[in-house]
Order: C-alpha cells, then sequence, then structure tokens
C-alpha cells in the first residue's frame, strides 16, 4: 500500500514534470495545419491522438547535431526535425507556405521580402524566439566565413551578391536583395538556430574563441541536453550504430484544428542499419513501422501485405531527380585527340540518334519492375514547374514534351546519314573518315544503373555501334566527369522543385555543364538563350511567367540532348496499418524521409 | 623476460611506421577524396569547395601532408580530425561503447570456438576416418568456406521469414533490442543480449572453427603414434586416461599458440559481420570512415587494427614460450 502511495506520487511529479513544460495555452500565433478541413489538400487526412512511438529505419549515423555545417543528409535528417526556419514546402502540394514566420510581404520593385514572426513562440528550453535569432543564424552562421557551411551557396544571388537580413523590431524582419530573384525566397527556408545557445562559439561575436570554434559546436560529443531547436522534435537519445530517439518539443508551434499540439507521437526512433536489404528485413519483422521501398522489394513485400497488416502505397507519380547518360562533347578536347568523334558527339544528330536508341519500356520493366516512367526533363516531375505541366502546378499532360521514340530503324537512319557507317565491312559502324568508332559507358557499380547501361549497350550493338559498358568506381566515374576525360558516362543527379536549383548543371558556365565545359568560353546561341531563360524565370515573383521561360528552358535543353535523360523511378511506400495519415505520403513527404515533414501529422490509430 | 618485451614492443614502431605509410599512399592513390560527392551536387559552388580543399589541407603535396600528420602525432599526440563529424578521430571511431563490444565479440568467440573446436579435434581424431569423422570435418569446412557475411545474411532471413520471429516480438540483428542499450543491467537485458549473440557467434565462430579442428585432429593423431603414447598403452592404462591425460595435453599446445593470432583475425574479420547484423563495433566506424574517405579516421583505424595484430602476435610469442620450455626469450 505504502509502495502504491510512493507509485503515485511519483506518477503525478512526473506527469507534472512533463505536463508542466509547454504552453498553457495554444499560443495566438500557433501554426495550423487544417487536417481534416475540406477544400485544403489536408481533408482526407484524419485528426490523431498523441502518444505512441514511431520507429524507422535510416542508412547511416548521424555525424553531427549542427544542422549549418552538416554536409550529409544522414544529420539533416534529424537537424531538419529539430529546427524550422521562416518557410516551408507544404508538405503534400510542395508549395511555399509559412513556417516560423506568420507571413511575408514582397515590396512593389520586388526587392524587398518582410517577415513577420509568430509571436510568444519559445525554443525547446523555453527561452522566446525573436528576430534576433534569425539575424545571428542569417548573419553569424550562414554569412559568416568562418562557418562551413554549404547553405551560404544557396543565398547567392546572381549578381554575386547576398541578401541584407535587418531587424525592423523583435518579430519583423526584412531581405533586402539587390535583383529580383525568386528562388531566394525558398532558400530563405534555412533553420533557424538559437543565439542564446550557440553564439559563445561564435568567434566574431565572442573573440575569445579562435575561429571556426562554430564547426566544432553541437558535434556528437555534446551532451543531448545541450540541443535546442523550434521544431517538433528534439534529439533525446543516441546509441552510436544503434540508434537515435527524438522526444516531442513541448514549445513546438505546430496544432491541429481541434487544438492538439503536434506531433501526435510522443518519440520517434530512428534504427541505424547498414544496408537496405536489413532495413527491408526489420520492416518485415515488425521493427519498423514505415519504409521507403527499392523496386525490386514489391515482389516480396505485396504478398505479405494482407498477413502481416501493411499497406504498399504504389503510385505512378514519378519522384525527384533525373537520370540520363552524357555523350562528352569535349572528349579529348585538352588532349588534341578524338577530333573527329568530338565532331560527332557535338552534332546533335548523332545525339538524337542515341536517343532514339533508348528503350525506355525495357528499363521500366526489367529495371525498375515496372514502377517508373520515361523522362525528358531536365526539371523533376513533381516539380510545380515542370513542362509536362500545361500551367504552373497544373496536371501533368505532357503536352509539351519533347520527345524520341525508341526507334533503332530510324536511329540508324540517322547514323548512315552522318556518314557513321560500316566502312571496313568488320560488323561496326565507324566514324567518317573510315576511322574505327569505339564507345565506353561507364558508370559505378549500382544495379540499377548497370541495368540501364546493358539495356543502352545491346541497343547500340544492335544497330552497329561498338559499345562496350565499364563498371568504374564512383570517385573515378565523377573525376571523368568533371576532368573532361569520359566518354559516355551513365549517372543521375537529384532534383527539386526551383528549376534554378539545376542553374550550376545546365548555366553554360555551371560547374556541373559537364557535357560541354568549353560551353562557357564559346556559347552558343542556344547556350546563351538558356542562360537568359533561368535568368528570366528566376528574376519575376508572378509564376505563370516563370513557367513559360521555364518551360522554354525545359525544351531547349531537352532538345539539345547534352545530358539525355532515360527513366525514372516512380515513388512507392509501405506502412503497418496503424500508422494514422500515412496514407498521404508522395516523393513531397514520407513519414520517415529525410525531409521530415510528414511525421509530424502521422499517428497511432491503435491509441 | 622484461627486456624481451621491451625489446619487442619498440620493434612494434618501425612496424607502424611503414604500415603508416603504406596505408597513406594507398589512400592518397584511391581516386577522389572527401569532397568527391560534394563536387556532384548541384548546390554546391565551387568557392565554397575551394575553401575546404584549403581547410581539409587536401591542396598539400603528398609528402607535406604525411610529414604534418606524423609530427602532430609525436610531438602533440594528436592524431587529427575527422572530417566528416569534426570530432577528433578516437571519439569518431570509439564513439559510444564501441571498443568494449569490439573486445567483448571478440574474446567471447573465441571462447565459444575452443570451447567446440577442442571436444570435436578430439572426438574426430579418435573416431578417425569413421562416418562420424567424416560428418564434423564436412560441417567445419563449411563453416569455413561459406563467406561470414553471406551467413549472416542467410540466418537473418531465415530468422525472419521462414521462423517469422517477429511474430513472438523478437528482433534480429543489433546486439540487443533498441530500448536495452541505455537500461541498467538485469536478466531480462542478458537473455535478451544472448538471443541477438547467437547468431554473431555462430557466423563468426564456425569461420575459425574448421581451423581449429582440423590443427587439433591433426596433433592428436600424430601424438597418438609416438612412442610414449605406445608405452602407455602397454603399461594397461585405460584408453581415456591416455588420450585425455597424456596425448591431449600435448596436442594441445599449438592451439595455446595460435590463440594470440586468431583475436586480431576475429576483430579484422568481424567488419563485415558487424555491418550485416548491426553490431556496434570499431569496424562500424572505420567502414563508414572508408566509405567517405575520411582519411584520418581511416589511418587511425588501420593502426588501430595493425596494433591488434601485433600485439596478438607478441601475445602468442609469449604463450609459446610458456607452454614450450624448449623456447627461450633470448
Amino acid at each position: 500500500m505504502k509502495n502504491a502511495l510512493i507509485l503515485a506520487g511519483l506518477l503525478v511529479l512526473t506527469s507534472l514534470a512533463v505536463f508542466g513544460q509547454g504552453y498553457p495555452t495554444q499560443p495566438a500565433d500557433a501554426l495550423i495545419f487544417p487536417i481534416g478541413e475540406a477544400g485544403t489538400v489536408y481533408e482526407d487526412m484524419q485528426l490523431g491522438v498523441r502518444g505512441g512511438t514511431i520507429t524507422v529505419a535510416n542508412i547511416e549515423d548521424p555525424k553531427g547535431w549542427n544542422n549549418h555545417t552538416a554536409h550529409e543528409t544522414s544529420t539533416t535528417h534529424f537537424t531538419n526535425r529539430m529546427h524550422r526556419g521562416l518557410v516551408n514546402l507544404d508538405h503534400i502540394s510542395g508549395a511555399i507556405v509559412p513556417d516560423f514566420a506568420k507571413g511575408w510581404e514582397i515590396s512593389d520593385d520586388g526587392l524587398v521580402i518582410t517577415f513577420s514572426l509568430r509571436e510568444g513562440i519559445k525554443w525547446s528550453d523555453g527561452e522566446p524566439i525573436t528576430a534576433d535569432d534569425v539575424l545571428f543564424t542569417y548573419n553569424d552562421v550562414i554569412l559568416n566565413e568562418d562557418v562551413d557551411t554549404n547553405a551560404r551557396d544557396s543565398q547567392l544571388l546572381p549578381d554575386g551578391t547576398y541578401p541584407l537580413c535587418e531587424k525592423v523590431d523583435d518579430y519583423t524582419v526584412t531581405f533586402t536583395m539587390s535583383v529580383i530573384y525568386r528562388p531566394a525566397l525558398n532558400a530563405l527556408s534555412f533553420n533557424i538556430m538559437p543565439k542564446h545557445k550557440l553564439a559563445d562559439s561564435v568567434h566574431k561575436l565572442n573573440p575569445a574563441v579562435p575561429a571556426g570554434t562554430f564547426n566544432e559546436t553541437w558535434t556528437l560529443d555534446t551532451p543531448l541536453s545541450e540541443l535546442v531547436g523550434n521544431g517538433p522534435w528534439i534529439v533525446s537519445d543516441y546509441q552510436p550504430n544503434v540508434s537515435v530517439t527524438m522526444t516531442r518539443n513541448p514549445y513546438y508551434y505546430g496544432y491541429d484544428p481541434s487544438g492538439t499540439q503536434l506531433p501526435y507521437y510522443d518519440t520517434y526512433v530512428s534504427a541505424i542499419v547498414t544496408n537496405q536489404d536489413v532495413s527491408m528485413l526489420k520492416f518485415r519483422n515488425g521493427e519498423t513501422d514505415v519504409y521507403l521501398l527499392r523496386p525490386e522489394d514489391i515482389a516480396i513485400l505485396l504478398p505479405e501485405g494482407a498477413s502481416k497488416g501493411f499497406q504498399i502505397l504504389i503510385t505512378d507519380q514519378p519522384g525527384y531527380g533525373t537520370t540520363w547518360f552524357m555523350p562528352n562533347q569535349d572528349i579529348g578536347l585538352a588532349e588534341g585527340t578524338d577530333n573527329e568523334k568530338r565532331e560527332l558527339y557535338r552534332n546533335v544528330k548523332f545525339r538524337e540518334a542515341l536517343a532514339h536508341t533508348i528503350d525506355k519500356e525495357t528499363m521500366i520493366q526489367n529495371v525498375l519492375n515496372g514502377l517508373g516512367g520515361p523522362q525528358w526533363s531536365p526539371v523533376s516531375v513533381p516539380s510545380p514547374f515542370y513542362a509536362g505541366r500545361d500551367f504552373y502546378g497544373g496536371p501533368i499532360t505532357e503536352n509539351n514534351a519533347i520527345t524520341f521514340e525508341y526507334d533503332p530503324a530510324k536511329a540508324a537512319g540517322i547514323l548512315d546519314e552522318l556518314g557513321v557507317i560500316d566502312a571496313d565491312g568488320d560488323g561496326w559502324r565507324d566514324l567518317p573518315s573510315g576511322d574505327p568508332l569505339t564507345i565506353e559507358i561507364n558508370s559505378n557499380d549500382n544495379t540499377v544503373r548497370i541495368g540501364y547501361c546493358l539495356i543502352l549497350q545491346d541497343d547500340w550493338r544492335a544497330i552497329g555501334l561498338n559499345a562496350t559498358f565499364q563498371v568504374v568506381d564512383f570517385n573515378t566515374l565523377v573525376n571523368r566527369l568533371f576532368g573532361a576525360s569520359g566518354d559516355v558516362i551513365q549517372l543521375g543527379l537529384t532534383g527539386g522543385d526551383e528549376p534554378n536549383s539545376g542553374a550550376n548543371v545546365y548555366r553554360s558556365c555551371g560547374s556541373l555543364h559537364a557535357y560541354r565545359y568549353s560551353a562557357c568560353d564559346e556559347p552558343d546561341e542556344i547556350d546563351a538563350r538558356i542562360d537568359e531563360l533561368l535568368a528570366l524565370g528566376a528574376g519575376t515573383f508572378d509564376l505563370d511567367e516563370a513557367f513559360d521561360y521555364y518551360t522554354e528552358y525545359q525544351q531547349l535543353i531537352s532538345a539539345q540532348l547534352g545530358y539525355i535523360n532515360m527513366v525514372v523511378r516512380s515513388f512507392q511506400y509501405a506502412y503497418y496499418d496503424y500508422v494514422g495519415n500515412a496514407f498521404k505520403s508522395s516523393p513531397i513527404s514520407t513519414p520517415g524521409g529525410n525531409n521530415g515533414l510528414l511525421m509530424e501529422l502521422c499517428f497511432d490509430n491503435r491509441l | 623476460m622484461l627486456t624481451y618485451i621491451i625489446r619487442r614492443t619498440l620493434y612494434m614502431l618501425p612496424l607502424l611506421l611503414i604500415v603508416s605509410l603504406i596505408s597513406f599512399t594507398l589512400i592518397k592513390i584511391m581516386p577522389g577524396d572527401f569532397l568527391t560527392l560534394a563536387r556532384m551536387d548541384p548546390q554546391i559552388t565551387e568557392e565554397t569547395l575551394q575553401s575546404q580543399i584549403e581547410r581539409f589541407g587536401l591542396d598539400r603535396p603528398f609528402m607535406v601532408q604525411y610529414w604534418l600528420w606524423l609530427k602532430n602525432i609525436v610531438t602533440r599526440g594528436d592524431f587529427g580530425f575527422s572530417f566528416d563529424t569534426k570530432m577528433p578521430v578516437y571519439r569518431t571511431l570509439f564513439l559510444g561503447n564501441r571498443l568494449p563490444w569490439t573486445v567483448f565479440i571478440a574474446l567471447s568467440t573465441l571462447f565459444l570456438q575452443y570451447l567446440f573446436a577442442i571436444p570435436i579435434g578430439i572426438y574426430s581424431a579418435t573416431h578417425q576416418y569413421k562416418p562420424s569423422d567424416h560428418i564434423v570435418t564436412f560441417l567445419g569446412f563449411l563453416g569455413l568456406s561459406i563467406p561470414n557475411f553471406f551467413f549472416a545474411l542467410v540466418l537473418l532471413w531465415m530468422l525472419v521469414v521462414i521462423f517469422r520471429v517477429g511474430d513472438y516480438g523478437l528482433t534480429v540483428g543489433n546486439a540487443m533490442d533498441m530500448h536495452f542499450y541505455g537500461a541498467p543491467l538485469s536478466w531480462a537485458k542478458i537473455v535478451n543480449i544472448l538471443w541477438h549473440m547467437w547468431p554473431v557467434w555462430l557466423v563468426l565462430g564456425t569461420s575459425g572453427m574448421a581451423v581449429l579442428i582440423r590443427l587439433m585432429r591433426g596433433n592428436l593423431l600424430d601424438t597418438l603414434s609416438l612412442p610414449y603414447v605406445q608405452t602407455a598403452r602397454a603399461k594397461g592404462l585405460r584408453e581415456r586416461v591416455v588420450v585425455y591425460k597424456h596425448a591431449v595435453r600435448n596436442a594441445v599446445n599449438p592451439l595455446v599458440t595460435i590463440l594470440g593470432l586468431q583475436l586480431p583475425t576475429l576483430v579484422s574479420g568481424s567488419v563485415i559481420v558487424a555491418i550485416v547484423l548491426n553490431l556496434p563495433t570499431v569496424g562500424r566506424s572505420y567502414f563508414a570512415a572508408l566509405q567517405r574517405q575520411d582519411e584520418n579516421v581511416i589511418m587511425a583505424g588501420l593502426l588501430f587494427f595493425s596494433l591488434f595484430l601485433l600485439i596478438g602476435n607478441l601475445f602468442s610469442d609469449f604463450l609459446l614460450a610458456w607452454v614450450d620450455p624448449r623456447i627461450r626469450y633470448d
């Protein structure tokens, strides 16, 4: 009896300790997710209940807890849950929506963006969040040359300057730009860091510490109680190589329409596994609740779903990123060799012939198990600017697609016209001069890429092109790409919603313009127009106008066939029936994904 | 004895130096570096990359980089920082309980290997060319010839798909259920560890056992044919006494001496198994560093494994001298 009393007393105390924190009532400036409200993209979602734990598996350990010095998703997977920025991408629609900012106004000249911040919101340790934290993050961390961060690059304006961040009052900040640059708004989704915790490790603000101290702040060695954020989750436990546990932030400002503070789950556990096979086994064994599957998993998981109680969301919605091969149009340029081959690769007719040899249907069926679609644009399909839509954010109709159908006979015909014929009768086509033409396709050791390349190689050999596929080490491949020393390289690139995120790839002087670096010194008309369209698209806040520029840009790129696009995987996701709202997973956000957005809206429907 | 230990320890220093130079050369001739991945990111500018190259000193000539690395170790005991985690390399390698786990897994596997290999070897020798000898030998070689990582994957697959252990609330991989890692020691925790460790012991143990069984069998057969065994039998001793008291004691010597050599094999050999079975060992952080070309951590990891090898060698030399009076320290 006495023990029971003590226990009861302890329970009351602990519940006081837990519920004593957080906001006494919903803050006036809370961010409301319109779950279940008609007319919104959230309308088919359900209001959840709080409690429970969601477990996912991740490959790789985090490398630290410092969001702005992190260079890899294994770290930002967690820091993106711990911090939020002024704006964010909507979980469902992908549009830019307010997050820590209540809203923003753009001045008539388009050069000043004024953000009003949420008032009365606190960091996870109970300290108020104000404009000073935004200024600290922007001016003293991101723009600080001492800080080893990649975040600075996304803030760069086309004229080489950065937006000027100023405080108007405690809850208003302005960003002033020297030129109109719409993608700057996306970039202002940068995660806000707590000034009261971190100012002392910035040399600029605290000369007592050496320059660069911030880079060694919030490492894996830092006591977890030191970590403070404004996002839905805070790291509460880390076991190296085993797991990361995050607990709800009692001061997170997101609420559902019924006044329940988000996230619904109390705890988020990320089991660290070393490869996808183990990750899938853990899902099948019921150890994890959600799983982002690979094409090859579908045949194994589908028959088990009913008996084990999980669902597989199969969509034909393509994901982000591009997959391509590129004939190196600068081959032999530095060495002064391969002159004729280089001329051939630079001939757009030759590249058109190659484009007609891509058997996208076989690639989708054999390599992606039928779960994919053809790709033709440099912009990712989920982007509202994807030119396969009829207007900004419209449905995908592919009316504007520039396509090259699979037609080996047509390809052979083009090659004949170009004089690429079998001159010496050895069964292989030769260069117009009669010199032998051999093509080496390179990719790295990745089952999907090897699959694509083998299909490509067979189709090329079938029309008489002497092509061989060679797997090389990833780093060697990247060196060949940047050193312009490869022949034909097959790889992929990540993509985002804003076409300008690919500017570094497609602008003639971009550092990833690997299909023809020499275009920087000698751009032709089309190169110049592409550069211009990228700048025009970014230089307006009128989305319809931008869409038109970007459509022309995508069509030009696709007709130019620099990177010759192939196919793109569609999106599949597996989740146990008891994970409420997980059906809403999309390439934009998944409960367990690196963006970490949908997680706070999912709940355990057994509670 | 003491001078022997000191002399042998001093011999290790030039060896480690040579190992480090070879390792450093190998790392440098690998294509790419820590920043190769960043180069493929369309969002990162050339200027940022350049500033990182300078920060990490990757633009300096090879010998300068090696010299600076060595100088910092000799003068300040500083093995450098990890590019990836921005922590000192020893923290990166040994973060959490990686070192104790590595030692525990190696020692417990070693113990179990001997526990099973010696009796099986004896049985095999005393039943030479009988069907049971062939079966034992066959199983031993099977264990030796199946690649560890493959065996581990098959085992996991069988547990999950054939035996559906998830239906009984049992998890696979890891050294214990996740929530036990931070928990204090209890019976439930020990039982849980045992459930998770048996596949580890099975996978790691079987690969080395065949060697030990064959060694034990061969030695015992040699010994059993020696004249003193015949003498013992002629005296009318029971076969049990002849085998266990007279023959086995002498036949087991070489097994004791290779004990020291088994240890480093287990530590470095468990890297892949630790990856498949998700064990929190030093091998994991070393492998992560290899994937990212995190140079300082790779160097420290290689030195760590070499040190283990050298200590294992030293240890087996001691054991050899200890069990065999004919060996002298000088």
